[in-house]
């Protein structure tokens, strides 16, 4: 019940703000006009679609909509969570909440999904852009089911991601320094590594090799590279304990491990004085210790 | 009854609270006297249960604050010095939420709402938006807030700072009418004259410790605030004087050497030893122009200054 409180509140907050319907506005003019330059430019080419096949046309619109929204995401995600418990301190309200009937996992989570709630109502505000693909073809529903699972996936990640950084750090403008770093490396991160190893050829029982899978298979632009592509994006298999899974299943596999491992180191830092709390579990052990 | 018994509180190398013991009564406005950096917001976020102590224990009843927060929780509501507000809520909504993470339920809410709005005089500010309320309208608005559980014992960390005159009065009748209602309100304050004029108990904290705690009038009397007359005369400073030093409920005359036609002197007794006073003076000649008494509580500035200077804040 107090969860749905806090919730009620952060949504009423969010959305009364003017600057949220403009957000919405500038997201889907973003994505509106780079479609609509995209098909200007593909006429231009094909001198009418007669000649161009229109499925073509679809999958590559697909497409690029899609990266467009996943950068967008990993853009506005952490806006709507980086400063949710920092900013209640700043705005001195926090020891408020503290002094309620709120458990660290209720306020966490309450921040989590109404940061996300924004997130979402952006992607299903661009529902109506998307469908334009289908008057086109080339996509099937399975690719449309991989892509939404990634979008939400990264909004999660990257909002679970923030939320922690405002749990960890006091000022506003250090955790988002941090959040928007963490999601340049996390984009970047496995496209830059592979260039550089490209000429290279690193033995696939090396731990380096190991490491770089990990990489592809947690990073977003090459899931949604497979999702769009059926799996014929030069991405290839993701083999997990011996599972052969598709690129995108491994990527929500690993962020959901991610996120709730983000998300408990959430609970434990959000409430004041995080190694106090655990300095009898401390001594308790220490005893033991001693005592054996 | 809050039993605070030997808490200390360190941050780093600062020592906010030294061995710092205190007894708060039921149904008492109790007031938390001392300077910037006391050590008194540190007390009260003890008892809110925010931050814990480093060593030593608080009970409210049979409850320990370390021991059982949520309870303790439950029992308290706070008020901090420095509140923020959720601008972009109505003054029901705001409230409306405290009650949702305080755990009442959505049946319940609207009649809470509505009776707190009621009892800090918000009823016509209800669909008003938090930020277009005043300092003061806000300031009953976070008390309302504070009393949303329903708590037995309200914390209120500098609740006047901010406000107007009018808003300080109407502030004061507020906590009155709590009082009434028996709860127990502990108060941290500057002002002085005002929480002499509320407190039934009050406790001086300099550094991190106690210096005394008591019944006000006590409290005052103990440290050399006894109760005092100014007596101003036209002529005739030296006889007034002469004859105040023989009168038996006068103890002492403040200002002996001066030639100022205000005296103050020092005395002990009750309406009836004051009129004695008067009536000797006027029997003897003296012109007196103006005569007023000081009661100890009144004093409690100058005592307040006298206790804590030089006092450093931590």
């Amino acid at each position: 019940m107090t969860f749905i409180a806090l919730l009620t509140k952060e949504l009423r907050l969010r959305l009364r703000r003017e600057r949220f319907v403009w957000l919405i506005i500038i997201y889907l003019l973003v994505m509106g006009l780079l479609g609509f330059g995209f098909l200007l430019r593909a006429n231009a080419f094909s001198g009418g679609y007669q000649g161009y096949l229109l499925s073509q046309i679809g999958a590559q619109l697909y497409a690029l909509l899609s990266f467009i929204q996943l950068f967008l995401i990993v853009f506005i995600a952490p806006a709507f969570t980086a400063t949710a418990i920092n900013g209640e301190k700043e705005r001195q309200t926090f020891d408020l909440l503290l002094c309620s009937k709120l458990s660290a996992y209720s306020l966490l989570a309450g921040k989590l999904i109404a940061g996300l709630a924004n997130v979402l109502l952006l992607i299903a505000a661009s529902i109506p852009l998307f469908s334009l693909v289908f008057f086109f073809g080339g996509v099937s529903p399975l690719q449309v089911l991989g892509t939404l699972v990634i979008f939400i996936m990264t909004a999660i990640v990257a909002g679970t991601f923030s939320l922690f950084c405002s749990t960890l750090v006091h000022r506003t403008t250090a955790s988002t320094a941090m959040a928007y770093t963490f999601c340049a490396f996390w984009l970047f991160a496995y496209p830059v590594v592979s260039i550089l190893t490209l000429g290279s050829s690193l033995s696939s029982k090396s731990r380096w090799y190991i490491w770089i899978q990990w990489l592809n298979a947690w990073n977003p632009i090459s899931a949604l590279n497979s999702a769009v592509s059926s799996g014929q994006g030069g991405v290839g298999n993701f083999y997990l304990f011996r599972l052969h899974l598709a690129p995108w299943v491994a990527f929500t596999l690993v962020s959901l491990v991610v996120t709730i491992i983000l998300f408990l180191f959430s609970i434990v830092f959000v409430k004041p004085d995080p190694v106090g709390r655990f300095l009898p579990w401390f001594r308790y052990l220490g005893k033991k210790s001693e005592q054996s | 009854m809050i039993n605070i018994q030997h808490i200390y509180k360190r941050y780093r190398s600062v020592h906010a609270l030294e061995d710092f013991s205190l007894e708060i009564p039921q149904g008492a406005i109790f007031g938390l006297i001392g300077p910037n950096g006391a050590g008194k917001t540190t007390l009260l976020r003890i008892l809110g249960t925010l931050i814990p102590p480093t060593t030593g224990q608080v009970w409210f009843g049979n409850e320990e604050v370390t021991q059982s927060p949520t309870m303790i929780q439950r029992k308290v509501g706070y008020m901090p010095d420095f509140f923020g507000v959720y601008p972009d809520l109505t003054s029901e909504e705001y409230l409306e939420f405290y009650a949702g993470i305080h755990g009442i339920s959505r049946r319940r809410r609207p009649n809470v709402v509505s009776d707190l709005l009621e009892l800090v005089d918000l009823t016509s500010k209800r669909d008003a938006l938090v930020e277009t309320l005043s300092r003061g309208m806000q300031q009953r608005l976070c008390l309302a807030r504070a009393l949303i559980h329903d708590p037995d014992v309200l914390l209120l960390d500098e609740p006047a700072s901010g406000l107007d005159p009018r808003a300080r009065v109407e502030f004061r009748e507020l906590l009155r009418t709590l009082q009434s209602m028996g709860k127990t309100i502990v108060i941290s304050s500057h002002i002085l004259l005002e929480l002499a004029e509320m407190c039934s108990d009050i406790a001086i904290i300099r550094a991190g410790q106690l210096v005394m705690a008591g019944n006000v009038e006590q409290v005052t009397q103990s440290l050399g605030g006894g109760n005092q007359i100014e007596v101003r005369v036209l002529e005739r400073v030296t006889d007034a004087k002469k004859l105040l030093k023989e009168m038996s409920e006068i103890s002492n005359v403040l200002n002996e050497n001066g030639d100022s036609e205000l005296i103050q002197a020092e005395f002990s007794g009750d309406n009836q030893a004051l009129h004695r006073i008067l009536a000797e003076l006027i029997g003897h000649d003296i012109p007196v122009i103006s005569f007023a008494p000081r009661r100890a509580v009144e004093r409690l500035e100058e005592v307040y200054m006298s206790i804590t200077e030089g006092a450093s804040a931590i």
